[in-house]
């Protein structure tokens, strides 16, 4: 609305300019050159702007009351003065009252005799131009806003301070747009922070483009057409050339004819398919982008970071950086490989000192031949600290006491020593070695007290776990010895003469038995020769294993000869000897008694078969994964068994969890040739053909949810390996945490906590 | 003695309880001078005429390193000034003889001065006199003895020795050695103990030779007197037939057998030793020290057991009471030997004063006579190897001597020691050497 006020106004004004214009003004008139501020028109502007005056409050009343009615009568009034204009463009084509600039007087020139225009003349004096006298303000083209706060506007070209004009309020501003004639065609200046009156040269553009004309007001868009290069003697006729006309620039072209042809035979030929038909296909597809599979092709990674340059790489190290006379010398000594830093700290003073980078193309050249050399494989890094991996084991200081040191040593004179027994109170140890020699020692001095001579190796030595009675079984060839030791006390002595060789001697059994059971009488008998002997059926070989059923009165042996008496089982009280098995799969390697229930488990090479005795019946097969089994053990709560093998590993089952190993162990280098279990220790022993025992800690809890914890304690080195055989047979003391070992080179040591 | 200037010095009083003191003043020592420039020191401030060895203590501790190294370890400030006491360094040991023997020899008694009695595992038990000369071999026991004790009873000539074996007994025997060498040396047992159900460990007597003690494998530690029984005090439990073949025998010479006086139970498994308290308040105590690591001190007179010592997993082979009789040294399977002290026992159970280490098990422990020097001892090992120590430094052994040497590259096992006025007799594996251990030089040789 305040654009069409505006141009309501310039219209007013325009027409009261108009109005006047023909009449008042002579050409004389013309000859004063007019900016509204000169008091020149003083009257005529008064009066205009009486006029103007008059007429303003009615434009004004009629755009706030009647708005859209008043705007009809606007456009009739447009219409009306459009049609003016026209008139007056017609009538007047230069309209030049209109122009603010100095108006040209139209004279007749004298010499040429044709009407020319005449301005007046510019005086070249300071007050001519006006243009710069009004804008004392000379802070520039800046925003304004930052003297919002100020009192001042800016500066004048002096350097004072241009004071702020007093504004008045809204009622001031409004009565000022009545008072002063000239409010409606001034503008806020903002320089100047005050409304200011615009110059002709401004109301004139504004009205231009207003009307959509050029607001260039010099410009003529009727200007006459010059004929420059056309029209009567004006022709060119300069051609470059005097040569006829080719005639091939008015016949059309052979070759291309004959490219066209050649075009026009393939599109017959269908060889050129002008236009494809439009098919699916050159439809804008739209798909889903998220359809199709990741592609899995990794994505470019990034180049390695060079490293990061260190003191020791600035121009101007601190002094320790640099290198002493020794460290330069070796370093220009060793090859340029194997140096550790691939330069030399040096020292300048200052970074204008410091000389150009020698290695400088070197070094870059190394930097993209490692980028392009090294295969950059993005490595999936886990994230696992390698401790955590550790299964969390007891420390083995905190599970004392263990065997850790060989106390003493006792030796059979280089005969390898494959039986082994400790007595039950833990005081004497009995070694037989394959000479025949079976030694009677005790365990903490190593004293060999008593010494018999067999004839052929001694298999097997055992003694009885019974504490009434004391004597041990050794094994030979076809026969067992059964031989009290000496210095007992009477009771002892007189029982087991009583056990051994009772002077009324049980009934026969009623199958009667290969085995001969010979005893001497117990008075004849003394501790030098066997009180009782077994003889097993011939050909039965060697007794490998003597197995004692913890009560004592039962004992197994397994002899290496072929054929079905592998296997016997002893009554001591009955003096009777029966095969367990008539038929038996697999050669038996060893038999052991359960120590709590009457079940029997026998090894052969790959399996471990438990029967229950009573029953006569297989109970479980246990598969160890061994290929051959060489020893076993129960544990004395008779629900744990450890089998070891000849191929290293050692199986510990939890008959009641599985028929497999519930762990494997597989610790040693050669054959396993010994397991046994401490009686009341948490402690279990391994020996093997490299020649060490390893101890485990093996905890077995009541508690059936919780696993055994095994804990490998200790390796004890010190036998010799002879022959490739190592540590042949390993036996527990029954009392205290000490460890005998009987190995092929002849020794028998303990081993002492 | 001025220090020298380059060097830091610390002030030392000397003290010493020998014969060579020095005046009460202030040294400034260089502090690193050794225990030689300080042996030199004294030697020299004394003007001796023959240079005697010394050893230092500082604060309780024998002096190995530099005087700066103690300090340091210690935490010393260096104007701090320290007492030292000095005495007489212990002389090398020297080896006397060798006394061979074909089986191993397991018990060695070198109390009577002039003799050695050895027990040996064939069951004899041997006399030897200094001149290695074999006095007397009297096969008392049929099985390996394990232990013997001189019994000193007052009798010029005729001796009573104690011995342990095998064969489930003990016995007394009384030996008569005669001042004139031509006289041959006779023995007699006189009476058998007869107690134990199972090999006997040791056998000990008291100071005054009135009562004996035995420990015996079955845990048990009888408890008898000397006096010789006029009729059997045990019956004979032997089968029918061998006692008509001793009757046969002269019955009259057959040692009587003799029951305890009393027994102390409380071992739950061997008893490996069992000793007689030292002193004059400690007559009618008994320490005893057994496989089921205990050390127990009895009453003897009620026979019951006033105090126990539980180590851990130690099995004591030996025990030994320090001279003042207030503590004992044990020999344990864990190749240590303790002192444990019966005063602040009673309050902190596994007190142990000190622990020896050794390379081997030990297998015995020896304490010089009452008079010798409180703070030694000597320990012989299963590698052969005797060891002095002094308690006041329990790092290291002061010195250490090894036995049969040159016989086998393995060391052989040392069973024994015993140690009376200087001389030590070591018996073992390879028989019976005796070596001359002395302090400062002044040699308790039998006189």
């Amino acid at each position: 609305m305040g654009a069409a006020e505006l141009n309501k106004k310039s219209k007013k004004r325009k027409a009261a300019d108009e109005a006047p214009a023909p009449v008042p003004f002579p050409e004389d008139v013309g000859l004063d050159m007019h900016s509204e501020d000169e008091g020149g028109d003083e009257a005529e502007a008064d009066d205009e702007d009486d006029g103007e005056a008059d007429e303003f409050p009615e434009i004004d009343t009629r755009s706030d009351s009647e708005g859209e009615d008043g705007s009809a009568g606007d456009e009739e009034e447009d219409e009306s003065e459009d049609e003016e204009d026209e008139e007056e463009s017609e009538a007047d084509t230069e309209d030049d009252d209109l122009r603010i600039y100095p108006k040209p007087k139209t004279v007749i020139s004298d010499i040429t005799g044709q009407p020319k225009r005449v301005y007046p003349e510019i005086e070249p004096d300071y007050d001519s131009d006006s243009s710069t006298e009004d804008t004392p303000n000379r802070v520039g083209n800046i925003p304004m806003h930052w003297y919002d706060d100020l009192p001042h506007l800016g500066y004048d070209i002096n350097g004072k301070k241009v004071l702020r004009a007093a504004r008045g309020d809204e009622l001031d501003k409004f009565l000022e747009t009545v008072e002063d004639p000239s409010a409606w065609t001034s503008a806020f200046d903002k320089n100047i922070q005050m409304d200011k009156p615009l110059t002709e040269e401004e109301l004139d553009l504004i009205r231009r483009l207003q009307e959509n004309e050029n607001p260039d007001a010099g410009y003529n868009p009727y200007e006459p057409t010059v004929e420059w290069f056309t029209g009567k003697g004006k022709e060119e006729v300069m051609p470059l050339s005097a040569a006829p006309e080719p005639k091939r620039r008015w016949v059309p072209s052979k070759w291309e004819k004959q490219k066209v042809m050649k075009i026009v035979r393939a599109i017959r030929q269908g060889r050129i398919i002008p236009n494809k038909p439009k098919t699916a296909s050159s439809q804008p597809q739209s798909y889903a982008i998220w359809n199709d599979e990741p592609s899995n092709v990794p994505a470019p990674l990034p180049a390695p970071k060079p490293r990061l340059p260190t003191n020791a790489e600035s121009y101007n190290p601190p002094e320790e950086y640099l290198p002493t006379e020794e460290e330069r010398k070796q370093w220009e000594e060793t090859d340029k490989e194997d140096r550790e830093r691939d330069f030399m700290p040096q020292k300048y003073g200052a970074l204008r000192l410091v000389p150009a980078y020698d290695q400088f193309i070197q070094e870059r050249f190394s930097r993209q031949l490692d980028l392009y050399l090294a295969p950059r494989v993005q490595r999936v890094k886990l994230q696992i600290d390698p401790n955590s991996l550790i299964p969390k084991l007891p420390s083995p200081s905190s599970l004392k006491p263990f065997p850790v040191y060989k106390s003493l040593q006792v030796s059979h004179d280089g005969h390898r020593v494959r039986a082994l027994s400790v007595s039950p109170d833990g005081a004497w140890a009995v070694s037989g070695d394959e000479n025949g020699n079976v030694g009677l020692w005790e365990v903490m001095v190593g004293k060999e007290v008593k010494r018999w001579k067999f004839q052929g190796k001694v298999g097997a030595v055992e003694w009885c776990p019974r504490t009434d009675v004391s004597f041990f079984v050794v094994g030979i060839e076809e026969q067992l010895h059964f031989i009290i030791p000496p210095n007992l006390s009477t009771p002892i002595l007189l029982a087991t003469q009583t056990l051994l060789a009772p002077a009324t001697l049980p009934p026969a059994p009623a199958t009667p038995s290969p085995v001969k059971w010979v005893s001497t009488a117990a008075a004849a008998s003394s501790s030098d020769s066997p009180i009782l002997t077994l003889h097993l059926p011939p050909s039965s070989g060697l007794p490998k294993q003597v197995v004692w059923h913890r009560k004592g009165d039962y004992l197994s042996t397994v002899s290496s000869g072929e054929g079905q008496g592998g296997v016997w089982i002893h009554q001591i009280s009955r003096r009777h000897s029966q095969a367990p098995f008539r038929k038996v799969k697999g050669s038996i390697q060893l038999v052991l008694f359960h120590p709590t229930k009457p079940h029997f488990f026998v090894a052969t090479q790959r399996y471990v078969r438990m029967y229950n005795l009573a029953e006569q019946k297989l109970l479980k097969t246990l598969m160890p994964g061994i290929r051959w089994i060489s020893c076993m053990d129960v544990h004395p709560s008779g629900d744990h068994l450890i089998v070891g093998g000849y191929d290293r590993k050692l199986c510990w089952f939890d008959l009641e969890l599985s028929d497999k190993p519930y762990k494997i162990l597989r610790y040693h280098t050669r054959a396993l040739r010994s397991v046994h279990f401490h009686p009341t220790y948490p402690l279990f022993a391994s020996s093997s053909d490299d020649g060490s025992i390893q101890v485990f800690h093996a905890r077995v809890y009541n508690d059936l949810m919780t696993n055994p914890l095994i804990v490998p304690l200790k390796i004890l080195r010190g036998h010799n390996i002879k022959d490739g055989l190592g540590v042949l047979q390993v036996r527990w003391c029954p009392r205290q945490p000490w460890l005998v070992s009987a190995g092929a080179d002849g020794e028998v040591a303990v081993w002492c906590s | 003695m001025a220090s020298t200037s380059a060097e830091t010095s610390h002030p030392v009083v000397f003290t010493t309880q020998t014969a060579y003191p020095l005046p009460s003043q202030k040294f400034m020592i260089p502090t690193s001078w050794k225990r030689y420039q300080l042996s030199q020191l004294v030697n020299k401030a004394l003007s001796l005429p023959k240079p005697l060895p010394f050893d230092f203590l500082v604060r309780g501790e024998i002096l190995r390193g530099t005087l700066a190294e103690w300090c340091a370890e210690k935490g010393i400030g260096e104007e701090e000034t320290l007492e030292i006491e000095y005495f007489e360094s212990v002389m090398p040991p020297q080896k006397m003889s060798t006394l061979p023997h074909e089986d191993w020899v397991s018990s060695v008694s070198c109390q009577l001065p002039g003799y050695l009695f050895t027990a040996s595992y064939d069951g004899t038990i041997r006399t030897f006199d200094y001149s290695q000369k074999l006095l007397h071999s009297a096969a008392i026991h049929t099985a390996p003895t394990t232990s013997i004790c001189l019994v000193p009873l007052s009798s010029s000539s005729k001796h009573f020795i104690a011995s342990a074996s095998h064969d489930l007994t003990a016995r007394l025997t009384t030996l008569s050695l005669p001042s004139d060498s031509s006289k041959p040396v006779e023995s007699q047992t006189v009476t058998s103990l007869h107690l134990h159900t199972a090999p006997l460990a040791s056998i000990s007597a008291n100071a005054s030779g009135s009562h004996l003690l035995t420990a015996s494998w079955d845990g048990l530690i009888g408890v008898w007197d000397t006096s010789i029984p006029a009729s059997d005090e045990v019956p004979a439990d032997e089968p029918a037939e061998r006692k008509k073949r001793r009757r046969v025998e002269d019955d009259a010479s057959r040692p009587k057998r003799k029951a305890p006086l009393s027994v102390l139970k409380s071992h739950t498994a061997r008893v490996s030793k069992a000793v007689f308290g030292r002193g004059e308040g400690a007559a009618q105590e008994a320490y005893s020290c057994g496989f089921d690591s205990t050390i127990r001190v009895w009453d003897v007179e009620n026979g019951v057991c006033t105090q126990t010592i539980a180590a851990s997993s130690k099995p004591f082979l030996d025990l030994a009471l320090t001279p003042a009789g207030t503590s004992a040294l044990a020999c344990a399977t864990d190749r240590t030997v303790s002192q444990y002290d019966f005063r602040t026992a009673a309050t902190n159970i596994s007190a142990s004063a000190a622990s020896l280490l050794h390379p081997a098990t030990p297998s015995c422990v020896a304490v010089p006579p009452p008079s010798g020097a409180e703070h030694q001892l000597l320990t012989g090992a299963y590698d052969g190897i005797v060891r002095l120590w002094d308690l006041r430094s329990t790092k290291s052994a002061v010195t250490s001597f090894r036995v049969w040497e040159g016989s086998e590259k393995k060391g052989k096992k040392v069973l024994s020691v015993d140690w009376a006025r200087g001389v030590v007799g070591v018996g073992g594996e390879g028989g019976v050497e005796i070596w001359r251990v002395g302090e400062g030089g002044r040699m308790f040789l039998g006189n």
